[in-house]
């Protein structure tokens, strides 16, 4: 296995109509040996293009890749040692199950008897033996998914690249495949570079998370220190589900006023927020952050905030009460015996410690 | 209401079908009946729809021409060399621009499409000119094939088709360790079975029925084709009916028992294009 490094990527489109689209912008990480690695964030954020540039399926416009210790940049697909599973499978469609595991180590000329036992062996690690003489059209979404992770085992390749492999699975099956594969990494001990759009698939499978939007990487992170130290606005909204709240806050004095209710600024941010004096920040707080004031064991009453409760969803574990400050919608994610019904007034506590503060031009985090 | 607006405009279609499928076999029942009669009556202005005299003399009087299984041979091979020809390069033609990125792709494509434009009449002459006067090929089988080796018609069809073909299958493979041309050949072909089936049809069928470009390269009668051979039947003062309609008969089997044993894929060829352009 081997470490990937990207030093200055960048990846530019030159479109005919549109004009030059910066896919990537000066990307800059190391991926460590063994190391399972996600890249996240929206659909055009540039995650599956820095995918495609690891593989060699797009040429970057700048920058280098190293792969090992080897730069790969002016390396076929094929030289650099790597394997990829496809969004959509990708099987050949007129062979069979077999075939399709053994067609990779084919064309590298390998020995008959090395292709059996490598086929045999991936076959067996994904339970694929019963129907190794099948065509892919034969098998379910679920095990067409194996049989592309098995045509990616059966080479040994140094790095492992996956771009959405489960985003065709139904619910309950991506939830399986997610622990199979992250066994899987176990298993092989593999260095594998992971694409996904959902956030949930990044913070249960990655060891790091790079979370990216708009070509730019914005935070690099083990998915505990992207959950409770998100470094900007956008990783604190886009990791996390139901996202992060953000409320607009004036900072007057050792005061905190916002629509509705003032906070009083704990001693242990005063310092971080001095230089905001009468100025605008935004404040966020994540919904399990939020509790009913009912709650049974609820202390600390310093930050409360009441007002109208306006939906309420029963989720079972817990409950989600929506309600205003402002113009923006507040989720609170709150015990399941907590009362609350649309329309009733209700009194919320804002656990401090947990808050963070943005600056709304930069939408970066303020340290305290 | 609805219902019967419907009921009537399916009655419609039905007789405007039914009136088509009509013009469409009188001439081939006309050609068969001509086959099986004597030369009066096939010959006749207004013929008889049902043969008062059953013979198989204009069959004998075919069959009697000593280059008539010649020219089915010449047929025969022409036709399948430029099925060949055309399947195999139309498909790496249209793989190059359905699929792979190169300066001038979208340039070179609309040149070539382009020149569907031109009428075939118009490029005539000077073709005829090169493959005569300046490659000296006359009567030659290589003067009948070079200009159909590939149609800038099929070329087309074999883009449309390869454009639907998923591109992960083609990334996958170079993964794979599969070289460009291991690609098309192992992964890109096998999928297009269907798209060269129609392709081998068409070209097989529009082959065996060109009469014109044979007719003009070739002058001796041991390189006609049936097309052309059967216009020797055809006699300065008078015209042999019965053997020139047994000859179509002869002719056209093969395309008969061809588009009926391949009529699905035929279907298939219409749509090929209209689903993704």
């Amino acid at each position: 296995m081997a470490r990937v490094e990207f030093r200055n990527i960048r990846k530019e489109f030159v479109d005919d109509n549109k004009g030059t689209f910066t896919a990537v912008a000066g990307s800059d990480f190391v991926i460590n040996d063994k190391e399972f690695v996600v890249f996240v964030g929206p659909s055009g954020c540039g995650k599956t293009t820095s995918l495609r540039m690891i593989a060699g399926l797009e040429r970057q416009t700048s920058g280098d890749i190293i792969i090992g210790d080897r730069v790969v940049n002016n390396l076929h697909p094929k030289d650099r040692d790597i394997a990829m599973v496809f969004q959509d499978y990708a099987l050949y469609p007129h062979m069979t199950i077999r075939e399709n595991l053994s067609f990779g180590l084919k064309n590298l000329k390998k020995p008959k008897a090395y292709i059996e036992q490598k086929v045999s062996q991936a076959a067996s690690i994904l339970g694929l033996e019963s129907m190794i003489d099948r065509k892919p059209r034969e098998l379910s979404g679920g095990q067409r998914q194996r049989v592309a992770v098995g045509r990616a085992i059966v080479r040994d390749p140094q790095v492992f690249l996956f771009d959405e492999p489960l985003s065709n699975l139904d619910a309950k099956l991506r939830v399986q495949m997610r622990v199979e594969l992250s066994e899987l990494h176990k298993r092989l001990e593999a260095t594998i570079v992971y694409v996904t759009h959902d956030q949930v698939e990044a913070m249960t499978l990655g060891e790091r998370i790079v979370v990216m939007n708009n070509g730019i990487i914005q935070q690099i992170a083990s998915p505990t220190e992207l959950y409770a130290n998100p470094q900007n606005m956008f990783v604190a909204g886009f990791i996390g589900s139901p996202p992060m709240n953000f409320i607009d806050v004036q900072k007057e004095g050792n005061v905190l006023r916002m629509e509705g209710g003032t906070f009083t600024i704990p001693d242990s941010m005063a310092g971080a927020l001095s230089k905001y004096d009468n100025r605008h920040l935004i404040l966020g707080i994540r919904p399990e952050h939020i509790t009913g004031e009912d709650l049974p064991g609820t202390t600390n009453l310093d930050y409360k905030y009441s007002t109208k409760v306006q939906v309420v969803e029963h989720l079972g574990s817990e409950n989600l009460v929506y309600f205003r400050v402002g113009n923006r919608t507040v989720t609170a994610k709150v015990h399941p015996e907590t009362t609350g019904y649309p329309g009733m007034d209700k009194t919320f506590i804002f656990n401090f410690d947990k808050v963070h503060f943005f600056d709304p031009e930069t939408e970066q985090r303020i340290d305290w | 209401m609805k219902s019967r607006s419907k009921v009537i405009m399916l009655i419609v279609a039905s007789v405007i079908l039914m009136v088509w499928s009509v013009l469409t076999i009188i001439p081939m029942y006309w050609m068969l009946i001509g086959s099986v009669q004597d030369t009066k009556s096939a010959a006749s202005f207004i013929p008889k729809m049902i043969p008062e005299v059953f013979s198989v003399a204009p069959y004998e009087r075919f069959f009697g021409k000593t280059d008539v299984m010649r020219w089915l041979f010449n047929s025969l091979l022409i036709s399948s060399i430029l099925t060949v020809t055309n399947v195999f390069l139309a498909s790496l033609a249209g793989y190059a621009f359905a699929k792979l990125k190169f300066p001038g792709n979208k340039a070179v494509f609309w040149i070539l499409l382009s020149t569907m434009m031109i009428p075939a009449q118009v490029t005539l002459i000077p073709l005829y000119i090169l493959m005569i006067d300046v490659f000296d090929l006359g009567n030659t089988y290589t003067a009948i094939l070079l200009p159909g080796i590939v149609s800038v018609g099929n070329i087309f069809l074999m883009k449309q088709y390869m454009s639907s073909l998923p591109t992960s299958l083609i990334h996958a493979a170079r993964i794979d360790a599969c070289g460009e041309f291991g690609i098309f050949w192992k992964v890109i072909l096998p999928m297009a079975k269907p798209g060269l089936a129609v392709l081998a049809i068409f070209t097989f069928v529009a082959s065996w029925n060109d009469f014109f470009w044979p007719f003009l390269v070739t002058n001796s009668t041991e390189m006609r084709t049936i097309q052309v051979g059967l216009a020797s039947f055809v006699y300065a003062d008078t015209t042999d009916f019965g053997a020139l309609m047994a000859g179509a008969t002869v002719a056209a089997l093969p395309m008969m028992i061809l588009f009926f044993s391949l009529q699905r894929y035929f279907l298939q060829g219409i749509t090929i294009g209209a689903v993704k352009g």
